[in-house]
């Protein structure tokens, strides 16, 4: 379901629930295209244990592309005129995550959605969460 | 923002008020104390201004590395090409706090990234990146007290038009006295 402006959008309403690919082989394309490669964390499991973590992480921006992606798709004609996002524990690579989202707030003035944001794993565990404002058209 | 801030002023209240419960209000007070002159010292004064031009190559293969079909992120030909928000949010400043500084002593983690876009980023503009330090908060757990500093980085076109913020929150985990 596409929401194409505000009068289409709802208080309380979810996105839809979108599982994006998280895997080893995404997070190291993403970490090459953002000029974060080489040191491991993204591209390695074993060198991201070396350096004391889990495995290996998913980039926090990719995090917030995931989730705008997610918004662009739901909101075809909107804006995003500003994401938040709260790192609050790692994003595993090869870990399936599930991101969601919930209108929060809607500002009919200014044409303006708020956006709950989460980013859980399969146990349901919150990895990023954050907020997100958009512009939509009214009418 | 403003319910994280309530949230920490509640954990910081409910921490003070424990600690004159328990007799030790000095050292309550020195931890809040030192907060507010890590603020009053180093909030809202600008440590770093860095150039970038953002190629349209690395625009189109970050947002298609995460999947984004908006023509106008990853589209070249597109008359509204502009940088994703997320490519904006990579920006680093060449200092990541003020040379003077304290060192906080503990071990320091990227707790988040943010964005706010007042009008697009073409690929291929001179950018000014203008960064200070917008807030400094703590939050106090079982594992003792972690310190958030959120550092702002304004950019700016050539023009001088203010196109977006950028925040960078680190947290740093205390290692306990």
């Amino acid at each position: 379901m596409t929401v194409q402006k505000l009068s289409d959008v709802e208080f309380g309403m979810e996105l839809p629930a979108f599982e994006p690919d998280t895997s080893l082989a995404a997070a190291r394309r993403f970490a090459e295209a953002a000029g974060y490669a080489g040191g491991g964390r993204f591209e390695d499991h074993e060198k991201a244990r070396a350096q004391g973590l889990p495995g290996a992480l998913v980039p926090g921006i990719m995090g917030m592309g995931l989730l705008t992606r997610m918004i662009h798709e739901w909101a075809p004609s909107g804006r995003i005129t500003s994401i938040d996002t709260v790192f609050r524990a790692p994003v595993l690579a090869d870990h399936e995550h599930e991101l969601e989202a919930v209108v929060t707030d809607i500002d009919a003035d200014r044409c303006e959605i708020t956006l709950d944001l989460s980013i859980r794993n399969k146990q349901q565990e919150s990895r990023v969460f954050g907020t997100a404002t958009v512009v939509l058209p009214k009418s | 923002m403003r319910q994280e801030i309530n949230l920490t002023l509640t954990l910081i209240s409910a921490l003070v008020a424990h600690r004159v419960r328990m007799g030790l209000h000095c050292i309550a007070t020195l931890n809040m104390v030192d907060i507010e002159e890590l603020k009053s010292k180093f909030l809202d004064l600008e440590f770093d201004r860095t150039g970038f031009i953002i190629e349209s190559d690395k625009c189109v293969a970050v947002a298609s590395a995460y999947g984004e079909t908006r023509p106008e992120f990853v589209d070249r030909a597109h008359p509204d090409f502009q940088v994703c928000l997320p490519v904006l949010a990579s920006l680093a400043s060449g200092r990541r706090l003020p040379i003077d500084f304290p060192s906080l002593g503990g071990i320091s983690m990227d707790g988040g990234k943010a964005v706010t876009s007042f009008a697009p980023v073409r690929p291929g503009t001179q950018l000014s990146g203008r960064t200070h330090l917008h807030d400094i908060y703590a939050k106090s757990g079982r594992s003792g007290r972690m310190v958030f500093l959120v550092s702002r980085m304004e950019l700016y076109d050539d023009k001088g038009t203010h196109l977006a913020n950028t925040d960078s929150r680190q947290v740093i985990r205390e290692k306990p006295a």
